[in-house]
């Protein structure tokens, strides 16, 4: 491998990249237009828009039910409102208050306290949706407030006490903040979003370009045949494509970073003194080198493993998706750069970028994210050339491969087109007669939820077809050395995916009521052999199933490891609920290798009842003794007992590995 | 020259099925020689040129370009192999001379031999005002010249020609075959694969027959006529696939 051959091809497609218009603009041009505009442009319009609005006044019925000096000095201040017009209220008022040619009505009452005092009030009917009420609101509680001030003064006169005794309680801040805390505190947390935003979208546009753009453009084979090696090839185009990342990132930072400036310093907020320390603004540039690595190199793969540029881009949303909402951390309030928040790409460039801004970094945290990020970008890196390499993906779908469709067999039932079909009507369904049910009356929901909306479309559908459930559902007795295993691994797996709920919790903390309702499952009977039945031992047969013992099925044509990882999606997928997506993606993941690997649907079941039962157990005895000492609160398991979690789980799945390896004969 | 032995080249479908695209076929071609590799549309023609231009690697068997074993040294065989098909497609922003460049400085060729040798070719096939052009402005059959200059910019000794006249209007599909005869004369070797029944006759020395991967027949125009009794080309290649035990089978199973 030489690298002037990729310097050859990198600088090749710099040259090609540069002469594209369409890049230019995306990357360049339009980052650079961009935030003058969308900034400069947008504060300048608001503040003239509110001046019109200011302008145009208002007008406003009045009814006056007090007829005292009070209501006059209050009416008296009223009318040295600029633009605003006041007419007194007559019946018609109401009518042309509903055809906005009167924006308020405002009426003043008063009453007595209980110590025989007179109050007033100024009532005042507007709408507050709109620009105009929400500046006619404005103005009239200011002049009210400072006629608040007048006849407040006027009353403690009267009783020969102090106006100053209004003043006898003042808070004052002393705000030790830097300038450049306040700023970053700001940019701080919309910054890092629309950086990894639009260095996917750079990225993006030019990784489309390189390889599927070559497939579509049928320049790949001629590629291909030059004396350069294939690995040559992949790195001349993926410094190509962090280069044009990098510029992105580039020009959109200092883009954004004037347009910000010139807002603030037009807007008159305090902007001398304030400058961005050079060496934090390198400290981001370092850190968005490993990220750009890191997109360019997962770009590069999808690129290369997409057959046109039209399939690159169904890939790229998704995936554009995912980073939004990692890089969205950065505006949740309260979420901080940890050890653990650093090994995770996107969210810890994001809050690494918050912390720099505010200047409250760690250079442990930078190098773990630093680290962390390249670590994987190599991995990435050595996917997209492994994916180069292969020639059955880089020629995926062409000439003679095609031509097996010409001898292919009757379509049959299980194919995954159809799979998906059953899998969007089950949740159609679920979503729709299953929440139903549940609101009506939970348990009984749940337990109807189960039989009619899980299991018997599953039977129905084999009837229909003529089809044997037994063979295809794999309902075949396992070897009761499995099944003496499966509590082994099941247990610890429950500990370790609800650990993991928990993790997940701190960095998309659940929604308030959340873990209410989650908890009102456990408690729905006293009898906590009933709990168990209809949320451990129901959901663990029919639920398998479904998905282990039906879906599955569906889904083989792409080989046993697939299908497993498509129906774990999809059995996630069917929990209708994104805070428990990645644990039960991953007991889906265990279920799927139990049934495939032993042949039986019985030992995922057995697996499935236990994990759901683990969680009612958890709940119901969680502060009696025997439980106790392994939980930090009553849901939390100690991270110290994960270890002999993971140590058993390993062992018990490596046994049921051996013992469900075919002897060979 | 060309020494193809027992290639071999299966494809996995999706069902796990294999589905065996070039099936233990062997020729050779020599230099100075013409040879044809003529079958009908998905018979394994393409599979082969590509695993002859090292884009596939072959299942089993092997081949070897100008002495260079495409398995132990697929690096050599693609200094020695110039490449042509009739669909590639050309790098549209670049300008013709920077677009041979690209390809010359992959091949490895120093500079100033690239800035002759487009001299002499632009010449030879009278292209020179089309150098600075850039290629999205290009005709079809401008487009094929500079392919063509592209395709030996390093002067390989052996030139496979992929379909080279498909979907090429006559005029750019003569220059083709004037380039390939052209090649001929300067003792080049020159594999060539079409599905065009008149194309072989014309300007092959040698014809392969190539159906659902296998290797039906292999030699010249007229040692084919003996062997089959018929004068057209179309009915010897109907007459050895009729005859080829593989067909039968096939057919066996269908009725």
């Amino acid at each position: 491998m030489s690298f002037s051959k990729s310097l050859v091809v990198y600088r090749k497609e710099m040259m090609e990249l540069f002469r594209d218009k369409r890049t230019i603009f995306s990357s360049i041009l339009l980052p650079i237009i961009l935030y003058p505009v969308l900034f400069i442009g947008l504060t300048s319009l608001m503040s003239r828009q509110t001046k019109v609005i200011e302008k145009e006044g208002a007008t406003i019925a009045i009814v006056d039910s007090v007829q005292n000096d009070v209501s006059a000095l209050i009416l008296k201040n009223l009318m040295t409102i600029n633009n605003f017009q006041f007419m007194p209220y007559t019946p018609e008022s109401d009518k042309l208050y509903e055809d906005k040619d009167v924006q308020g009505i405002l009426s003043i009452t008063d009453s007595l306290t209980i110590d025989q005092f007179a109050v007033y009030k100024v009532n005042l009917q507007f709408d507050k949706s709109s620009d105009q009420g929400e500046m006619l609101f404005r103005k009239i509680q200011n002049n009210v407030d400072s006629t608040r001030t007048i006849l407040q003064e006027e009353s403690l006169q009267k009783v020969q006490i102090s106006p100053m005794i209004l003043k006898i309680l003042d808070i004052i801040q002393f705000d030790t903040s830097s300038s450049q805390k306040k700023m970053g505190k700001m940019m701080g947390s919309i910054l890092p979003y629309l950086l990894v935003m639009t260095l996917l979208s750079g990225a993006m546009a030019v990784a489309s370009d390189l390889v599927a753009g070559e497939k579509e453009r049928k320049t790949l084979e001629t590629l291909l045949v030059c004396s350069v090696h294939r690995n040559e090839i992949v790195i001349g185009k993926y410094m190509a494509i962090i280069t044009f990342a990098l510029i992105n990132v580039f020009v959109n930072l200092i883009s954004l970073y004037f347009s910000i400036s010139y807002t603030f310093s037009r807007s008159g907020m305090e902007l001398a003194g304030i400058s961005f320390p050079i060496n934090s603004m390198l400290l981001i540039l370092a850190a968005f080198v490993p990220l750009a690595m890191l997109v360019s190199a997962i770009l590069l793969s999808l690129s290369t493993f997409s057959r046109n540029m039209k399939e690159f881009g169904s890939y790229g949303g998704p995936l554009m998706m995912v980073s939004m909402m990692l890089a969205m951390v950065s505006f949740l309030p309260g979420v901080e750069l940890s050890n653990a928040m650093a090994l995770i790409p996107v969210i810890n460039i994001a809050l690494l970028f918050k912390a720099v801004m505010i200047d409250e970094y760690t250079i442990t945290h930078f190098l773990i994210t630093v680290g962390s990020t390249l670590l994987l970008s190599f991995a990435a890196i050595w996917a997209s050339i492994r994916i180069f390499n292969s020639e059955s993906v880089l020629f995926r779908g062409d000439d003679e491969s095609s031509l097996k469709n010409v001898k292919k067999d009757k379509r049959n039932l299980f194919n995954p087109y159809y799979g998906m079909v059953y899998m969007v009507l089950a949740l159609v369904a679920l979503y729709y007669l299953g929440s139903a049910m549940q609101t009506k009356d939970l348990s009984r929901g749940l337990v109807n939820t189960q039989l009619l909306i899980i299991l018997l479309p599953v039977l129905l559908v084999l009837r229909i077809f003529k089809l044997k459930p037994k063979e295809i559902l794999r309902l075949k007795a396992p070897k009761p050395v499995e099944m003496v295993l499966i509590p082994f691994i099941a247990i610890p797996a429950a500990m370790i995916v609800s650990s993991l709920a928990g993790l997940i919790n701190q960095i998309y903390p659940f929604p308030p009521g959340y873990l209410e309702k989650m908890s009102s499952l456990f408690t729905m009977s006293d009898n906590t052999w009933i709990v168990l039945l209809i949320v451990a031992v129901l959901p663990g047969i029919c639920e398998e199933i479904l998905f282990r013992g039906f879906l599955m099925r569906f889904f083989e044509q792409y080989g046993t490891k697939l299908s497993v990882v498509i129906v774990a999606m999809l059995f996630a997928a069917f929990h209708l609920d994104p805070f428990r997506f990645i644990p039960v993606l991953l007991l889906g993941l265990l279920l799927g290798y139990l049934t495939v690997r032993s042949g039986s649907i019985i030992n995922s079941m057995l697996s499935h009842t236990i994990n759901n039962g683990f969680a009612v157990v958890v709940s119901t005895y969680g502060t009696s003794m025997w439980i106790k000492p392994l939980l930090m609160d009553s849901e939390t398991i100690k991270p110290l007992v994960l270890i002999p979690a993971a140590a058993i789980f390993a062992v018990a799945l490596y046994m049921f590995h051996k013992v469900t390896t075919p002897k060979e004969t | 020259m060309i020494k193809v032995m027992n290639l071999v080249k299966d494809f996995t479908q999706k069902d796990g099925s294999v589905y065996k695209a070039v099936n233990d076929a062997s020729f050779d071609a020599q230099d100075g020689e013409i040879v044809c590799l003529l079958g009908v549309n998905g018979a394994g023609k393409t599979t082969m040129m590509r695993i002859l231009s090292t884009i596939f690697s072959p299942t089993s068997g092997t081949a070897e370009i100008n002495g260079y074993d495409l398995r132990k040294d697929p690096s050599k065989v693609r200094e020695n192999l110039g490449f042509l098909s009739g669909d590639t497609g050309l790098y549209n922003r670049l300008r013709s001379r920077e677009f041979i460049t690209y390809f010359g400085e992959l091949y490895g060729v120093p500079r100033d031999v690239i800035k002759q040798r487009i001299k002499e070719m632009s010449q030879l096939l009278d292209m020179e005002d089309l150098l600075e052009k850039k290629i999205e402005f290009l005709s079809s059959g401008m487009k094929q010249k500079v392919s063509i200059v592209r395709s030996i910019i390093h002067d390989p000794q052996v030139m496979i020609f992929d379909e080279p006249t498909s979907g090429l209007d006559i005029l750019t599909a003569r220059n083709i075959v004037s380039f390939i005869r052209d090649c001929k004369q300067r003792n080049k070797c020159v594999l060539f694969s079409t599905h065009i029944m008149r194309e072989a006759e014309r300007l092959a020395d040698r014809i392969v027959l190539i159906h659902k991967g296998k290797i039906l027949a292999n030699g010249s125009l007229e040692s084919l006529r003996t062997q089959t009794g018929q004068t057209d080309l179309d009915d010897i290649f109907v007459h050895y696939v009729n005859h080829s035990t593989d067909e039968k089978e096939v057919l066996a199973n269908e009725f």
